[in-house]
């Protein structure tokens, strides 16, 4: 009994920093954007894929420099899929054609992983050994990923309050025309904030290979819990994905093992509609006066 | 001078005899619209190529799903990412009673509709909340998990191996060798057509287009928004429900990889392609997306995904009004002109209403009072303590330096926001705690800062919401006015209107609304001096000869001076001076808000 718990709560909390690190992810680019990019989830899996073709059975150095690789690379592709993002929001009036264009970047994504890696889930080799917690044996990546959730948390807090690359950010999250009108090249800030979103979710992925399931079709589950887990801690609050993804992730658990694994992701579904009825600003979320 | 004065009002009112382009193509298009469905849908069966007639049954049922996910977001503004939720919904549901449980094919019918409707319904609730990408990702979710849990409850579903079905009847002839499926799923698309575009030419198809795009303007004409979301699910999700049942005996089996992700987004990458709110977008997109990677290329048909998603990246990049709206926006910029300064002009049509009855200001009854309101942001006091009386039918300013107050104050007046403490009546009657579409429905109407103008709507429909929302039935005057607005707007683009005639739109909305009580914020921003005493004239009008009370919230201290019959002055949230103007105008508390201290 009192393992069952422990496993879950572990577990939950392990698989839970994965989905903290994507809600991450979301908020730098949701607020220097306004764009929630639906291609993030499969942009985190291609980290995964990073991991099995980069980085399957080799030693540590070697793993070490290709997580940077990987890192770098998803970064390359997140932004260059925001410039194509950003394209038709320079001019034209519609200002919600990236919900349309990051979903069709993320549909391309995955039908390209299909058609060439085809539909089956590949297992990567953890470099770090596993370890016990309450006499449970867990997998090294476990560690990984709520140190990865970690180190992203106050990475991120120390560059966007102590670094000028990060106060710009900051500042165009706040008040976009300002920040243009103060001279930042607000373009340029925000693909670098598509950058940074793909540095977490390439490395994110790349650490949790051994853990997630390295699929084309996993990437909609990973971007629909990184939401939910943003959603519960609040839009915007990084400090609410501590809290919010943690969460998700024992729910999930706890579904998998007391109703089963296939409802997983209709327990997440129920948390997002049962957070967006009750607080929609989520746990950490600020109310902001209406503008008439 | 005077004699051109008239030829000028007397060609503005005229009936325009010459005829001009039309402000949108909808109605051509829908019998296009029929016309394509009607040749993919009968010919194949008339010329006997069963491979076209089975592929047609799909793509027109496919057809009918996406015109109403273009309802659903254009008209209504709601992103939906899983309506082929729905759409399984009514087929597997219908298949389970039919299927497994042996009911009548119409008893199977029915429950599978109704299941759709419920599925409908749990998509509206949290739309009654949230909006923007949060729908998108709850039906999102829910495209995700439907097939998860079709497989999982296989007690009910059988589970991964899927529904057989055979409905004999649906495949006889009925008539020159076309069966009552092909029948059906030729006709009901074409009814999806008829259906969205009278709903979009209806009372309701308008208030909810407001409400989509402008839910603070919707409110204030009277609407309520979470309403027009409901029903715009609830009728989607009859639509859809409708092409589930059809899905059914036009593929004969059911299984969860029917239904998963891909169908939602070929609904919705559909519309994208072939154009948002075209209503021929829909069948153009289906053709594209559907028939190009099933068909046309089908030994890449693992490539269908690819194609969908590579084709509606290009649509949003490239052409982002789609196929059929890249079409209508090259027709519109061709043929429907700008009028210059003749675009839009109010005075003409209020001499309509002119009669020879002259109100003046109450002096015991009141519209609106105020009574010590006190209106909070968190810690900042946007409203502290004010004490207003508006007398019936009189013009009253609402002046006060920027942040003082003004607007936060007619937002609370307008039901927009809420007063944390003290009351307020209109009409003698309390309404602090009304919503603002009551409190618009007593006869109240504002306008804004910046013009609520509704580019997607012609100049006639954004002066017509004004008259959706009026809650009596217009009288004769108005009527006339109406029919002469219509006549002369009909065909109007409003995107081509100056700021000054955004603002007179506005105006002719609220007295259309025939709205006994009009809140003005900030009128004259941005307007000339002339345009500035046409407005004053035009307020003066609206209060001697309608009757009606108004509240000015306005800088141009010159101007409010000049109409006005009450001042009130409000500072850093409080009214501090209120009176006629002249006794104001001496009074040291105002003194200081004039340039040099004293009014000239």
């Amino acid at each position: 009994m009192l393992s069952e718990i422990a496993i879950i709560v572990v577990r939950g909390v392990a698989i839970g920093s994965i989905f903290a690190l994507i809600a991450m992810s979301f908020n730098i680019v949701h607020g220097a954007t306004g764009i929630l990019n639906f291609a993030q989830g499969n942009m985190f899996v291609l980290g995964g894929f990073a991991a099995f073709f980069l980085a399957n059975q080799v030693d540590v150095s070697w793993w070490l420099l290709m997580m940077v690789v990987s890192g770098l690379l998803v970064a390359a592709l997140v932004t260059f899929q925001g410039w194509i993002t950003l394209l038709p929001l320079r001019s034209a009036v519609e200002q919600d054609s990236w919900i349309i264009s990051t979903m069709a970047a993320s549909i391309i994504l995955g039908a390209i992983l299909m058609i060439t890696q085809g539909p089956f889930a590949y297992t990567v080799q953890s470099v770090v050994p596993s370890f016990r917690v309450f006499g449970v044996r867990t997998p090294g990546a476990y560690a990984l990923a709520i140190g990865a959730m970690v180190f992203w948390y106050f990475a991120l807090r120390f560059f966007l309050r102590k670094t000028l690359l990060g106060l710009a950010i900051s500042a165009i999250s706040q008040d976009l025309d300002a920040a243009r009108a103060a001279g930042l090249p607000v373009r340029r800030l925000q693909l670098i904030a598509f950058a940074i979103s793909g540095l977490i979710v390439g490395t994110a992925g790349f650490l949790v290979a051994p853990v997630i399931s390295v699929s084309p079709d996993a990437g909609m589950r990973y971007v629909l819990n990184g939401f939910v887990a943003t959603v519960v801690g609040g839009v915007g609050s990084n400090l609410g994905t501590l809290i919010g993804g943690p969460l998700v992730g024992v729910v999930a658990m706890l579904t998998a093992y007391k109703i089963g694994g296939s409802y997983q992701d209709l327990a997440s579904l129920l948390v997002l509609v049962l957070i967006l009825m009750v607080r929609p600003q989520g746990l950490f979320g600020r109310t902001t006066a209406r503008r008439v | 001078m005077t004699v051109s004065k008239t030829m000028d009002s007397g060609a503005q009112v005229s009936v325009s005899t010459t005829s001009r382009a039309r402000f949108n193509s909808d109605l051509p298009q829908v019998w296009i619209g029929i016309a394509l469905i009607a040749v993919t849908g009968f010919l194949p069966s008339l010329l006997g190529n069963s491979y076209w007639v089975h592929t047609f049954h799909l793509v027109n049922i496919y057809i009918a799903a996406a015109i109403f996910q273009n309802f659903l977001f254009i008209d209504a503004g709601q992103k939906s990412f899983g309506q082929g939720v729905l759409l399984g919904l009514g087929a597997y549901v219908t298949a389970i009673f039919f299927g497994m449980h042996g009911y009548s094919f119409a008893a199977a019918s029915l429950i599978g509709l109704f299941a759709a409707f419920l599925g409908g319904l749990l998509f509206a609730l949290p739309a009654l909340r949230v909006q923007y990408f949060h729908l998108g990702f709850v039906t999102l979710s829910a495209a995700i998990v439907f097939p998860q849990l079709l497989m999982s409850l296989d007690k009910w579903t059988n589970g991964i191996n899927g529904i057989s079905v055979a409905v004999p009847w649906i495949h006889h002839e009925v008539i020159f060798g076309l069966s009552w499926l092909t029948i059906m799923v030729a006709v009901y698309p074409m009814l999806a057509l008829v259906v969205h575009y009278a709903i979009r030419n209806s009372r309701l198809g308008r208030q909810m287009r407001v409400a989509a795009l402008s839910p603070e303007a919707a409110r204030t004409l009277g609407v309520k928004p979470g309403v027009m979301r409901f029903l715009a699910f609830i009728i989607a999700s009859i639509g859809t429900g409708i092409c589930g049942i059809l899905y059914l005996p036009a593929v004969s089996f059911v299984s969860p990889q029917g239904f998963n992700m891909e169908m939602s987004f070929l609904f919705f990458m559909a519309v994208v392609v072939g154009g948002r709110g075209q209503l021929l977008g829909p069948i153009i997109g289906m053709w594209i997306v559907f028939i190009l990677p099933n068909v046309a290329l089908v030994e890449y048909v693992d490539y269908r995904l690819l194609i969908y998603g590579t084709l509606t990246l290009l649509t949003v990049v490239l052409f982002p009004d789609g196929i059929v709206g890249s079409v209508e926006r090259w027709r519109k910029a061709r043929s429907v002109l700008g009028r210059g300064e003749k675009a839009f002009r109010i005075d003409p049509f209020l001499e309509r209403l002119k009669n020879n009855t002259q109100f003046t200001p109450s002096d015991t009854e009141y519209a609106v009072e105020v009574r010590n309101g006190v209106k909070r942001f968190g810690a900042v006091v946007a409203v502290g303590g004010v004490n207003m009386k508006v007398r019936k039918g009189e013009i009253h300013g609402l002046i006060g330096a920027n942040g003082s107050g003004k607007t936060s104050l007619l937002n609370v007046l307008s039901g927009l926001s809420r007063l944390d403490e003290g009351s307020f009546l209109i009409n003698g009657h309390d309404a602090t705690r009304m919503a603002a579409d009551r409190i618009a429905n007593t006869g109240l109407g504002r306008t804004f800062q910046t013009p609520r103008i509704f580019t997607q709507l012609s100049l006639w429909e954004n002066l017509r919401i004004g008259l959706d929302a009026s809650t009596t039935s217009p009288s004769e005057g108005i009527r006339q006015l109406a029919a002469q607005l219509e006549a002369e707007f009909g065909q109007d683009n409003a995107e081509l209107l100056s700021h000054g005639q955004r603002r007179l739109v506005e105006v002719m909305r609220v007295v259309l609304k025939e709205a006994d009580i009009i809140l003005f914020d900030e009128p004259a921003a941005g307007l000339s001096q002339s345009e500035r005493a046409d407005f004053a004239k035009l307020v003066r009008f609206l209060s001697r000869n309608l009757g009606k009370s108004v509240i000015l919230v306005e800088h141009d201290l010159d101007l409010v001076w000049g109409i006005a019959d009450t001042i009130t002055v409000l500072e850093q949230g409080k009214s501090v001076a209120s009176g006629a103007p002249e006794a104001l105008a001496r009074d040291p508390a105002v003194q200081h808000m004039f340039v040099g201290g004293a009014r000239a």
